[in-house]
């Protein structure tokens, strides 16, 4: 089955004093991959200056503003409209040799060829007596051990908006209980990577329809690496496997990488900035 | 030459424990040093005292100066010049510069690799820790395949000549090395006081270097480009090295930008300029990796060109030295430079390494902390030496300190017993006389597409204060000219 969304982003900025210089970076386009299909794409902004369509350093598109004017007020909207094919996570083998999928990840070029994602970065650091939050169990596969760290993680945090930033270090996280999405995926990730399994950060959205959480911003969730299966979707926020609703933009080593919008912008004073996300789907004919 | 015989030497006092580079251990002046010797004898100390007075002040008047930072203050000021060349004889040259180039390239091929295939680690050679918890490694410069396949297209090699005669490598400086502007200057200086001494000797240019510079960037153009526009980028005036960034512009006929003089468009960079914007190929940038880019990296760098990072990874661009270098000058891959030379050259070392002690090893870390006294503590990932401890100058709370430093993070220092660096006669201001002083030796390499080339010449970094070792500039050390002699 195939569904067709839309999504509409949309950004504002108020500036107390004019800009005289502003650049940004959006990293917000839906990827194209083997269930992400794009149709179009419709980028504006209120000071009708031209976009730039880009790449970033991990390869992923971005669109760049540059408005090379002075303004107070500026907004931008992107509406996108792309196909999804439906996913059913659970379609996969299982891993048939337990054994071998836990030596396998233990292995020098196995480590090496993952090494972005086994590695610790500032937020997601987990303090010496941490690392022991988690431990896989190896008699179980590395696709339930992955399932259950979801399902702990989901259960050993709870979903708070407004407490946490997107630079929270994880100590204060854990301290503290609660967060967002994410928090619950930088969580998850150190966990799987404490573990030897790679996970990388993923930023997206979530079609909301069916009462999940992940606000109406971008939403986060993550993606770990089973040998003989391939990258799997995990929402620990949601305590769900990725499905036909997340709609994958980027991935990374966390947050840093995967950051939606950057900006560069030359004025002083206070400014406000607000972000709403809204996606709608309909099944296809 | 008797000793009486030389005014200016009557009270060089000699320490027989150190190596002195005028001497052979027969306490006889070597014989490429003679002629100077005698030259400089016919002087009174007070004849040399004013030439070298004369000498600095035109180093001020240029505007030849370099900035100290430290936690209280940042001051200007002049690269203390010392009259008396150093001399290096064309077989001792011929060991630098070939050591010099084998590193460059051997460490070229190294960051090929950590940033493609990896071989090196796959294969055990060398530990996955060099990357893995490398704060240099850099995961934007993954598969990215930089014009000419070159990285390090500037090598600042730091070597001293120990006790034993021999040369060993201190560091590999390959992010953003300096000082080849004083090597320039120095030679101008020198030659501006006593003209009179270079007809006695054959010695090799270094004001070729700015048009070998040229070459070389030229050389690593993007693809599809023609007659290529260079240009230096300087974090600003305010930075320590502004004088060499205008010079080396100035020198090579290319404009001196800073970050707010170029932008990018469609993923190619511009320079503003009074007829409009001019497409820039070749960016010669003296900002570290991180400024360079503030979309993609530091988002508060102000020195930076937003968008830059996206026009180097399209090949629209070069940046020299690429970007993520700094995984390679990292005092903990410096240790495996025998094997990084072997694996990727198939070749033994011309130039040794100092053995080195990684504090990550435990039985490394045990002999370290016992040992303290007798090595040099070196954070892995500092340049300009600071952070360094060297152990018989330590009190015993300092000590302490150290040790505790070092076991909350041993990845971070690495250990090599203290060297005792050769030592050359240097005029010394509070003695008013010549007075033995420890010496290193930078020397610059260039690597480009089939262009190999090292400056005949190089920095002498002289430490200053008595029995120092630590000669960077920005440590309070000295600078002298120093003349590779040609071969008959």
């Amino acid at each position: 089955m195939l569904l067709e969304y839309s999504i509409i982003y949309k950004a504002q900025n108020h500036y107390e004093n004019w800009v005289d210089d502003a650049h940004w970076q959006f990293l917000i386009i839906p990827e194209q991959n083997n269930s992400q299909e794009f149709v179009s794409i419709d980028f504006t902004n209120s000071l009708n200056v031209p976009n730039e369509f880009s790449v970033n350093a991990y390869g992923f598109k971005t669109i760049r503003v540059n408005p090379k004017m002075k303004f107070k007020d500026i907004a931008f909207e992107a509406d996108f409209k792309l196909i999804k094919r439906e996913v059913n996570p659970f379609d996969f083998r299982p891993e048939e040799d337990i054994e071998g999928s836990f030596k396998k990840i233990e292995e020098l070029n196995f480590r090496v060829d993952f090494e972005p994602f086994l590695r610790t970065t500032p937020l997601t650091f987990l303090p010496q007596n941490d690392k022991g939050l988690f431990v896989f169990d190896h008699t179980q596969s590395i696709f339930e051990n992955l399932q259950n760290l979801n399902n702990w993680t989901f259960k050993h945090l709870y979903f708070k908006t407004g407490v946490t930033s997107v630079d929270t270090k994880l100590h204060e996280i854990l301290e503290n209980k609660h967060g967002v999405c994410q928090d619950f995926t930088h969580l998850f990730c150190a966990l799987a990577r404490a573990n030897n399994v790679p996970a990388r950060y993923v930023s997206g959205y979530l079609h909301q329809g069916n009462g999940y959480f992940g606000d109406s911003q971008m939403h986060a969730w993550a993606e770990a690496y089973i040998p003989n299966i391939g990258w799997m979707g995990f929402d620990p926020t949601n305590n769900l496997l990725a499905n036909t609703n997340h709609i994958k933009v980027a991935h990374g080593k966390d947050y840093e990488d995967c950051s939606p919008l950057k900006g560069v912008v030359h004025t002083h004073g206070e400014h406000e900035t607000s972000h709403t996300v809204q996606v709608s789907s309909q099944q296809q004919q | 030459m008797a000793h009486s015989s030389n005014q200016i030497f009557t009270s060089y006092e000699r320490n027989p424990a150190l190596l002195d580079e005028i001497y052979e251990s027969n306490g006889e002046v070597k014989e490429i040093y003679k002629k100077l010797f005698s030259l400089y004898g016919e002087h009174s100390i007070l004849d040399y005292v004013k030439l070298n007075e004369k000498a600095k002040s035109s180093f001020f008047n240029q505007g030849i100066t370099f900035q100290v930072y430290s936690e209280k203050d940042t001051q200007e000021k002049i690269f203390p010049f010392d009259l008396f060349p150093r001399i290096i004889d064309p077989e001792d040259w011929d060991i630098i510069e070939r050591g010099a180039i084998q590193r460059s390239k051997a460490l070229n091929l190294f960051l090929w690799d950590v940033y493609h295939d990896k071989k090196i680690i796959k294969q055990g050679i060398v530990p996955m820790d060099l990357i893995s918890s490398s704060i240099n490694y850099m995961h934007q410069m993954l598969g990215v395949d930089p014009p000419g396949g070159i990285y390090n297209h500037i090598s600042g090699t730091d070597i001293i000549k120990h006790s034993d005669g021999k040369y060993y490598v201190l560091e590999d400086n390959i992010r953003c090395p300096s000082g080849v502007s004083y090597v320039i200057c120095n030679r101008t200086a020198l030659k501006r006081a006593l003209f009179g001494v270079f007809n006695h000797y054959q010695t090799c240019s270094v004001t070729n270097y700015a048009e070998n510079l040229l070459e070389l960037l030229e050389s690593v153009k993007p693809k599809g480009v023609d007659v290529p526009n260079v240009v230096v980028i300087t974090p600003g005036m305010y930075n320590s090295a502004f004088y060499e960034h205008s010079y080396l512009a100035k020198t090579m006929g290319v404009e001196l930008v800073e970050g707010r003089d170029l932008f990018v468009e469609n993923d190619f960079v511009y320079m503003k300029t009074i007829r409009g914007p001019l497409k820039v190929d070749i960016i010669y940038r003296r900002i570290d990796d991180l400024f360079l880019d503030p979309l993609e990296f530091k988002p508060d760098s102000s020195i930076g060109v937003p968008g830059l990072f996206a026009a180097y990874k399209k090949g629209n661009v070069t940046l020299a030295n690429a970007p993520g270098t700094g995984v390679a000058d990292d005092k903990a891959v410096y240790t495996y430079m025998p094997e990084i030379i072997k694996y990727y050259l198939n070749e033994e070392p011309i130039l040794s390494n100092v053995h080195t002690y990684h504090c990550s090893r435990p039985d490394e870390l045990k002999y370290v902390l016992e040992h303290i006294h007798e090595l040099v503590i070196k954070p892995v990932d500092e340049a300009g030496g600071y952070g360094i401890s060297i152990g018989n100058r330590l009190t015993k709370s300092e000590i302490e300190t150290v040790k505790k430093q070092i076991k909350e993070n041993p990845r971070k220092y690495v250990a090599q017993p203290i060297l005792s660096l050769s030592v050359h006669p240097t005029y010394i201001d509070e003695s008013e006389s010549f007075e033995q002083r420890h010496v290193d030796l930078r020397t610059f390499t260039i690597l480009g597409k089939d262009k190999e080339f090292v400056l005949k010449g190089g920095l002498t970094r002289v430490a200053l204060k008595k029995g120092n070792l630590i000669v960077n500039s920005s440590q309070g050390g000295g600078s002298k000219d120093t003349w590779v002699l040609k071969n008959n």
